[in-house]
């Protein structure tokens, strides 16, 4: 990928050679930083990333086409592929707030009506006075554009004649648990329309999807669009609203690579915990449709500095939906390109057996499509094609969103799909109910991949305290032990040095030893946890302290 | 499809100039680091040293020509206006190419209308006009006419009935000139039913294929009914289609089809007949339908007595690439004839199916004759590039028939 720094990096790092040269120069600047900066600096942890600190005005579009971007991730491995820690996340593991990323259900206590809300900034909408502006060119959801009385723009989008409410449900799901999640999403709306009142903008247009030529917008453009959407029993239709987001567009966002144009844009995509750890989301939602092309990157100006903020875009593919048709069942199993499956399929004459193909989907309403929560199995789950930041996910970051996803109760899960409306009550209960089962696998497996000791506090007189997220999330029973050794911390040089002998505790609790909290600022607790089921609470959770007054306080934790 | 290797060399051309760039962006930070007292300031360092070097986006080269192929290619082939025509025109004709004229939606999309004249690796050419209403009364009716000229000039023929030999080919030229139209209501969406007529003037000529004799060397009339005879045609049909095939390439369903031809002699009538077609094929998916149970079952009959009255340049015709794929195209033609396909096609990838297949059929030179005895048998495998909608391409190779191996390459389906 010519356009971005770390793709062709990584190239670069496969040959030996070279890997070697930029590993030396690497190391070297890395320690000129390493010794001279402190491990924690005084404002530690930071829990905004300042993204917007330079004019980005220059940035121009990118806009990745489906060809391209199938190709170029199934066959270019583009972006950096290495087990290395998130590098956007700040000192205690979390990802602060930004262009990309707001933290939500994850850090505040939301109610279930803010999950509900989402993005959405009114509870209704009606298409009254509204105008006809223009032909919807992307995607493969029908539609057309309409501008309201105020003049803003939305895209308005059917849904399949077989599968009523389908694709707009997704939508309406999609976007509110990825916007309680922490992304950035456009607000969507269900509305019925009346097509026999539709008005047309004269300065309407569209691109002709036989010539690709843009021309005016005409009655016969809309009827297209209709012939190919459900119609309800009144005579009208059930419509997507979606307002489209403020600023100018600049194509999508890739998960791999920065922006060479975008002076914020300083860590790889693929590097980046909200991204990486937007496959977790991704495998419980069935969002296979998580690629670049289904992101949008707005150009928007605050106090006269320009900078690009990141959207997640476009779920009407997600859960059961394939948007103009109940899902395929590869989809979510398997890239479209995979090698080995293809090569058994063709070697054996088909009598290879994909997994996938024996999954057995239950009889569900048209509007739910092809949706299941038995066979889910959260590790295998994959999207479309290879994702870069999906490729490098490791235990922490799916750890990370997984705890988001513990945040989404049964009452939230229930109210978010009731949000989408279905007529047929079986499908709000059947959705529900698979969510919350797909949810549970979710929790279970990555909850248990590190040490799920979360949330310690130290207390003045040396009482630690901290919970077990996954025996609270109910996807584990209590570890049997847990195993604390202290330490303490030079700041400076980054050494660690022991304290005392390993203590073994049988709740989520302990004491600092004796003396170690005196004379210093820095202290830490190295924490591990034995569960016969859960090999991977051996790995360690790692907190720092930093002595603020009389008390302490956590800034740094590290896993795995 | 770009290979690893091709993909990786074409970004590595960037690679070394990334690589200054990126270790420079390190090093600048680490100097930059060295004088930040906060995680802000060093994080703002990080940006201000990048902001020092911006460059501006530039897509490489597969970028460019992806984009290419997905802004501009797609619409050169499925254009509006003029555009290429691609393909084949009929069944041995070799590839097609030339030029064609269409638009889309005229009269407001009310019609389609499509002109070409097309040429082929096998110097057949043909042209068509073809005027289509084809949502009428709210998608219940649709009608359209159309005028063509086809020259074929290396048509095979290896004479009449099952017994032919292989050792007779010869070829024949036929220009034929049409007009016509057909009209067809829709009661229901699956279901087509109607009628049309179609004027047809065929020609037939000496067979321009350098390869074999030219028809008349070996044949004469009596053994080539209608070779001696110029005779002009009105064909009135009727015909009845249902088609519930899920999705257009289909992986369940069916299509079946009846039709009812009259083909009358305007020269005095001596060579009238009737023709009837049915045409059943029926979709089998299972395995979340990546594998899929094919099969059709083609009869045709005419009431032309021993074929005396019946042209051999309109009878039902056996072998090629979509009927029996171990035999030569037209390899069998007769007044009556049936046939019998199954395949079993297997998805290996998205977009590419392997089949093996089993073809049976035969042509007769009377009714009772149209039976399961005496078939002609063949079967093989192919591979087919194809989308939900269509087969693009394939690849089929037939074996075991008495007429040895075949290979085909098509650009288009097989039913």
């Amino acid at each position: 990928m010519a356009s971005t720094s770390t793709s062709s990096s990584a190239e670069f790092f496969r040959r030996p050679a070279a890997a070697m040269l930029a590993g030396l120069l690497s190391v070297a600047a890395a320690s000129a930083v390493w010794s001279a900066a402190p491990r924690f600096y005084p404002d530690d942890p930071l829990w905004s990333d300042d993204d917007r600190a330079f004019d980005a005005s220059k940035v121009v579009a990118v806009e990745d086409g489906n060809g391209y971007d199938f190709a170029v991730n199934t066959f270019g491995h583009p972006g950096e592929r290495r087990d290395v820690r998130a590098m956007n996340v700040n000192t205690i593991d979390e990802v602060p707030d930004s262009s990309w990323f707001t933290n939500r259900i994850g850090r505040n206590a939301i109610t279930v009506a803010d999950v509900v809300r989402g993005p959405d900034r009114v509870d209704r909408i009606s298409l009254d006075g509204w105008t006809v502006s223009g032909g919807k060119s992307t995607g493969v959801q029908p539609g057309f554009r309409m501008t309201d009385p105020r003049g803003t723009l939305h895209q308005i989008e059917v849904d399949p004649p077989s599968n009523p409410e389908l694709a707009s449900g997704s939508e309406i799901i999609g976007t509110a648990f990825y916007y309680a999640m922490g992304y950035n999403t456009v607000d969507v709306y269900l509305a019925e329309i009346d097509r026999t009142n539709l008005v047309i903008s004269e300065r309407s247009t569209i691109r002709d999807p036989l010539n690709g030529k843009r021309r005016p917008l005409r009655r016969s453009d809309l009827d297209d669009v209709f012939d190919r959407a459900a119609r309800l029993p009144n005579g009208r239709y059930r419509v997507l609203v979606s307002r489209f987001a403020a600023g100018t567009p600049l194509g999508n966002f890739r998960y791999y690579g920065t922006r060479p144009d975008d002076p914020n844009d300083v860590v790889p995509h693929e590097h980046r915990r909200e991204l990486r750890g937007a496959r977790v989301f991704g495998a419980w939602l069935n969002h296979d449709d998580s690629r670049g092309i289904n992101s949008l990157d707005m150009l928007e100006t605050t106090n006269g500095r320009a900078w690009v903020k990141h959207y997640m875009f476009d779920f009407g593919s997600i859960l059961g939906s394939g948007t103009v048709f109940a899902q395929r069942h590869r989809p979510g199993n398997e890239y479209i390109f995979e090698q080995r499956p293809g090569w058994l399929t063709l070697a054996t004459l088909g009598l290879y057996v994909r997994p996938w193909m024996l999954i057995d989907y239950p009889e569900v309403p048209p509007s739910v499509g092809r949706f299941e929560a038995h066979a889910f199995e959260p590790e295998k789950w994959k999207p479309e094609y290879p994702n870069a930041a999906f490729d490098n996910v490791r235990p922490d970051d799916a750890f990370w969103a997984a705890r988001i996803v513990a945040r989404f109760s049964d009452e939230m899960v229930g109210a978010v799909v009731k949000k989408a409306q279905y007529s047929d009550p079986r499908a709000t209960e059947y959705l529900t109910r698979a969510l919350i089962t797909r949810r549970d696998k979710v929790l279970a497996t990555w909850l248990n991949q590190v040490c799920p000791a979360v949330d310690p506090r130290l207390l003045a007189e040396g009482a630690l305290t901290f919970s077990n997220v996954a025996v609270d999330a109910r996807a584990a029973t209590p570890a049997e032990t847990y195993q604390l050794q202290w330490f303490r911390f030079d700041n400076t040089t980054g050494t660690r040095t022991s304290v005392g002998d390993s203590q073994t505790v049988v709740t989520p609790a302990g004491r600092a030893p004796a003396g170690l909290l005196d004379g210093t600022d820095y202290v830490g607790v190295v924490v591990t946890a034995r569960h016969p089921e859960h090999v991977g609470w051996m790995r360690p959770a790692t907190f720092f302290f930093r002595r603020g007054g009389p008390r302490w306080t956590l800034v740094g934790v590290e896993r795995g | 499809m770009m290979s690893q290797h091709a993909c990786g060399m074409l970004f590595d051309v960037f690679s070394i100039s990334r690589l200054v760039v990126l270790v420079s962006l390190v090093a600048t930070t680490a100097a930059y680091g060295q004088d930040a007292t906060t995680r802000a300031e060093a994080d703002r360092q990080r940006r201000a040293a990048k902001n020092e070097s911006l460059e501006p986006y530039e897509p490489g080269g597969f970028e460019r020509a992806m984009h290419f192929v997905e802004d501009r290619a797609v619409f050169i082939v499925g254009r509006e206006g003029f555009y290429p025509k691609l393909g084949s025109l009929t069944t041995g004709s070799g590839f097609a190419y030339g030029l064609g004229y269409r638009d889309r939606d005229l009269f407001d999309k009310v019609a389609v209308v499509d002109l070409w004249a097309a040429t082929s690796t096998r110097r057949y050419w043909a042209t068509e006009a073809r005027l289509t209403f084809p949502r009428l009364a709210n998608k219940r009716l649709m009608v359209e006419s159309w005028a063509a000229h086809r020259d074929y000039p290396q048509e095979d023929f290896f004479g009449i009935g099952p017994a032919s030999v292989r050792a007779d080919q010869t070829s024949f030229a036929i220009r034929s000139d049409f007009l016509g139209a057909r009209a067809g209501i829709r009661p229901l969406p699956i279901l087509l039913a109607g009628g049309g007529l179609e004027y047809q003037r065929p020609r037939l000529g000496r067979g321009k294929d350098e390869r074999v004799p030219s028809i008349e060397q070996r044949f004469n009339a009596f053994a080539a009914p209608g070779l001696a005879q110029r005779v002009d045609y009105l064909r009135s049909t009727a015909f009845v289609e249902l088609d519930y095939r899920e999705p257009r390439n289909a992986r369940r369903g069916g299509w079946y089809r009846l039709d009812f031809s009259r083909y009358a002699d305007r020269g005095g009538g001596q060579q009238t007949f009737n023709r009837v077609d049915l045409d059943l094929r029926q979709f089998v998916g299972f395995l979340a339908e990546r594998r899929v149970l094919a099969g059709r079952l083609l009869v045709s009959t005419s009431d032309a007595a021993s074929g005396a009255a019946m042209p051999f340049y309109l009878m039902p015709t056996l072998g090629g690439n979509d009927t029996l794929r171990g035999f030569r195209e037209y390899r069998f033609r007769g007044p009556h004839g049936m046939l019998a396909q199954g395949e079993y096609r297997w998805e290996i990838w998205s977009g590419l199916e392997g089949a093996l297949f089993y073809d049976a059929g035969k042509v007769a030179m009377s009714r009772r004759d149209l039976n399961f005895d005496g078939l002609e048998r063949d079967y093989g495998f192919g591979f087919r590039f194809n989308t939900d909608q269509a087969i693009m391409f394939r690849v089929d190779a037939g074996f075991g028939s008495r007429d040895g191996k075949h290979l085909y390459i098509v650009f288009g389906g097989i039913f």
